[in-house]
């Protein structure tokens, strides 16, 4: 079997001159890959989307809350309210190395923020430190988030939400540098951020926030050793719920609290709630594969067989080139050819329809010229698709091509 | 040394019950002859010709093609003699529905691995000399069983063989077609001199060769000299 254009065109001819035929052979795979493709990339997108709503988070975080005490420990009676402190921060930031980061957030709600004439009433104020950035990952949009300088030497400075930004600055443009003042005090802004209202919300939607240096926050409002939310990341390879015991210990200890009191504080823990999206797209995944892929078998069982009818109509045919000069190879060779490019034309078709669908549905998602989710196939999968196809066009010609072989050229001449 | 010699040739057909269909055929044919063979169903006459054509294998003696012994050749090196030396004309044309005629004429040339054009020319060329170059473009399906037959010579030709085997080639035809093929088939045989082998029950048919060999149950009969036409009293197909 050796391939050159002519036999190339030899196997076209036979193709497109038996278009019916043909057409309902490649049908069978044509659905089958675009069902693959078009599932595949909506799981994907689907999947994107509902990761949108924790887009930002760390997946291994949690985030530590004061309570009210409910046993009584060491002389203190239950029902005590009582605040974590910086000194918690610096000791769960030595007594536990499996954290990569800690830091303590405090945040006002209510507060309405002024530009000029614009007002935005229901805002959250956030003081964080510049590492507040591993918890919840800043998108900005315009300039940057806070940093460690800014925290260092207190700047009157914020990092504002989408909404507070889109209430303030009716016109859009650039704010940066624009000061904007909360509760009497001006602070220039030096980002904005781009999220988009998501399904995690910790301490108030990050669309309706003003982060501050939480330095300048103690300062201005007063809070002194009080922290109020001590956001924790784990580092790779440890799991946030295997960690929580020894942090509640840690925290307990440095205020009198019994360590068994579940109520005393409250750990909220993102690796769960991630844990089951996960969890169900990787089920939601599985079966996309399983349909798609036998979709994508019983369109190539259909190939081979209608080219296993194929052969036996054209038995005479075959026959008659066996008796003008074919070998048993070049029969072989066409067969199989044939399959090959009826599978991979068809099957490209079937990935180019669903590759345009897809990009519709991106259009549609698509807001102020932001993408809000992929649903794109991406591009290796749509090669490997391909690559599959030719594989998968071999397989379904192999069995067909052997029974053309074994057609003898005295058999041209029997039926009739 | 003739063009085909057959010595003793025994094919023994074996589905549940052996069946002797050639029982010791000695046979030449020299080059340039208009030879029929003739015999009724069943007498081996196909078989005969499927040895000829190399389409079949036989079981005892020796059979050589212009000096070559054609005997337990593989299926590539068979195919590569068919190609090169022989051409076929079939009772039921045996053209491929979906090419055109020209197509048709082509494909021998295709499988020696000629150029596209160069094919194209040369079976343009072949179509010409047989009269029906207008219908080049046509499929089958569109040509009556004249110009089918026209179109199955002419691809037999293409390949310049030595030898043509016709089966039955009026065996679909009316008498008229049937006619003007013989007449086609003579002409080719006198003009250039090619090598061509008809079998045939028709008498008829067998009367416009030159050699008439009779074959009857595995076996040769009679060999007729026939260059008058007359072996039944004169040109039967009316």
């Amino acid at each position: 079997m050796k391939f050159s254009t002519d036999s190339f065109r030899e196997v076209l001819d036979s193709i497109i001159r038996n278009r019916s035929r043909s057409l309902l052979t490649g049908f069978g795979v044509f659905w089958g890959i675009f069902m693959l493709m078009l599932l595949s990339g909506g799981g994907g997108g689907l999947k994107e989307l509902l990761q949108g709503n924790f887009e930002g988070f760390a997946s291994n975080a949690g985030m530590v809350f004061a309570g009210t005490t409910s046993k009584p420990y060491k002389g203190f009676s239950k029902g005590r309210n009582w605040n974590l402190e910086y000194s918690d921060v610096d000791r769960l930031r030595s007594m536990m190395p499996e954290l990569s980061t800690v830091t303590p957030t405090i945040a006002f709600w209510g507060r309405s923020v002024k530009f000029g004439d614009e007002v935005f009433a229901q805002g959250v104020l956030k003081g964080i430190r510049a590492d507040y950035a591993d918890v919840e990952a800043p998108k900005p949009y315009y300039g940057r988030f806070i940093n460690a300088s800014d925290v260092a030497q207190e700047r009157k400075v914020c990092y504002i939400g989408k909404k507070v930004y889109t209430a303030l600055f009716p016109g859009g443009g650039d704010p940066c540098g624009k000061r904007l003042e909360i509760d009497g005090t001006y602070y220039s802004i030096i980002g904005v951020d781009w999220k988009d209202e998501g399904g995690m919300i910790i301490n108030g939607s990050a669309t309706e926030s003003v982060y501050i240096p939480l330095t300048q926050l103690r300062r201005a409002y007063n809070t002194g050793n009080v922290v109020q939310m001590v956001c924790v990341v784990a580092m790779d390879g440890y799991a946030m719920s295997e960690l929580t015991p020894r942090l509640r210990e840690i925290i307990s200890r440095n205020h009198y609290i019994d360590p068994t009191d579940e109520q005393s504080m409250f750990v909220l823990n993102t690796q769960m709630i991630f844990g089951i999206v996960d969890n169900l797209f990787k089920g939601i995944n599985f079966l996309i594969w399983l349909i798609g892929i036998g979709t994508l078998l019983a369109g190539v069982v259909g190939v081979s067989n209608i080219m296993m009818v194929a052969v036996k109509e054209r038995t005479v045919e075959i026959g008659i080139r066996r008796a003008i000069g074919a070998t048993p190879g070049q029969i072989l060779g066409q067969i199989l050819q044939e399959s090959v490019i009826l599978t991979l034309s068809s099957g490209l078709m079937g990935i180019v329809v669903s590759v345009g669908i897809l990009s519709v549905v991106e259009l549609a998602m698509t807001t102020d010229g932001i993408l809000k989710a992929a649903f794109q196939v991406p591009f290796g999968v749509a090669v490997l698709a391909a690559l599959l196809l030719t594989v998968l066009g071999v397989a379904a010609g192999a069995m067909p091509a052997a029974r053309a072989m074994k057609i003898k050229p005295v058999d041209a001449m029997r039926d009739e | 040394m003739a063009l085909i010699e057959l010595r003793d040739i025994n094919k023994t057909y074996d589905n549940g019950q052996p069946l002797h269909v050639l029982k010791g055929i000695d046979l030449d044919i020299g080059r340039g002859e208009f030879v029929s063979i003739m015999g009724a169903s069943g007498s081996g006459k196909s078989t005969l010709l499927n040895i000829l054509g190399i389409l079949d294998n036989y079981d005892t003696g020796t059979y050589h093609l212009d000096g070559k012994l054609i005997k337990n050749l593989s299926e590539v090196q068979a195919a590569s003699y068919r190609n090169r030396m022989i051409g076929f004309i079939f009772q039921s044309f045996n053209l491929i529905g979906y090419k055109n005629a020209v197509e048709n004429v082509e494909l021998p040339l295709y499988y020696q691995g000629v150029g596209r054009r160069e094919r194209h020319e040369k079976a343009m060329a072949f179509l010409e000399k047989l009269g029906i170059a207008d219908w080049a473009s046509h499929f089958p399906n569109e040509m009556s069983g004249g110009q089918k037959q026209r179109v199955a010579i002419a691809r037999a030709l293409i390949t310049s063989p030595q030898i043509i085997l016709a089966d039955e080639p009026t065996g679909a035809l009316d008498s008229v077609t049937s006619v003007e093929v013989m007449h086609l088939l003579k002409e080719l045989n006198a003009q250039e001199g090619i090598t061509i082998v008809v079998v045939t029950h028709e008498s008829g048919v067998a009367n416009e060769t030159d050699k008439i060999i009779h074959i009857r149950d595995g076996v040769i009969g009679r060999i007729e000299e026939n260059r008058q036409h007359n072996a039944w009293g004169g040109p039967i197909i009316k």
